[in-house]
């Protein structure tokens, strides 16, 4: 009971970790749905889910939390920075990359497009517009 | 104020770290079960995408729990392994081979 910490640190890091839990919590429906979802295709959602939700989310919690936290030393405020730098590079590259492997599987035709109704691109690229 | 004041803020961080941290572990279990059964290629490269960015948050969590906020940069270089890894498998299944 020496230091109080103030009550903007303590709204730091309440707000942090209500981001943090919100991240695990898409954490955990990402990878019940990538168990439970039928094909590559709708895996993609899962895997955005998980990728967007459960790691974008908590990491910018852990800035916040890392902000608020004077029991870390100064090194707190490179923390802070270096979790919003990896928050935005990792929300540019998630999106990127998992365009790029769903565009080379149907291109490739490596994966099944099983439970399906309608396949335009498929159709567009049997008639050569694409 | 006064009363919610009196708790120490490290141990509230701590404590509530930890308990996050089971979810954690769950759902590495449940992705692991995806990238050992996954029927193609795509599926187990998809589940080791999310089991990857899911290990970089996870990282920047144990960086508060240890004390060590020096942790942070081996994220940086987990997240851009795994978007590498995405871009190779997309190249090698577009063009069956992985050099120039």
């Amino acid at each position: 009971m020496v230091d109080l910490a103030s009550p903007v640190d303590w709204l730091l890091v309440i707000a942090g970790q209500v981001l943090i839990t919100v991240g695990v919590f898409c954490d955990l429906v990402a990878s019940i749905s990538m168990i439970r979802f039928p094909n590559f295709y709708t895996r993609l959602h899962a895997a955005t889910v998980g990728s967007i939700g459960g790691a974008f989310v908590p990491i910018i919690g852990v800035a916040l939390v890392a902000a608020g936290s004077e029991f870390l030393g100064v090194y707190r405020w490179f923390l802070c920075g270096a979790s919003l730098v990896i928050a935005f590079v990792e929300l540019l590259l998630a999106g990127a990359g998992s365009h790029a492997l769903a565009r080379a599987t149907h291109r490739a035709k490596a994966a099944p497009v099983m439970p399906v109704i309608v396949d335009q691109l498929e159709e567009d690229r049997s008639r050569g517009e694409v | 104020m006064g009363r919610m004041l009196m708790i120490d803020l490290e141990w509230w961080v701590e404590s509530c770290l930890t308990l996050l941290m089971i979810p954690y572990f769950v759902a590495f279990l449940l992705y692991m079960v995806r990238i050992l059964k996954g029927p193609t290629l795509s599926d187990r490269v998809l589940a080791v995408d999310a089991l990857g960015y899911d290990l970089a948050a996870f990282m920047t969590v144990l960086t508060i729990l240890l004390k060590s906020p020096i942790i942070i940069v081996c994220s940086v270089v987990l997240i851009l392994w795994i978007f590498s890894l995405d871009i190779y498998v997309a190249k090698y299944l577009e063009a069956k081979e992985l050099g120039g």
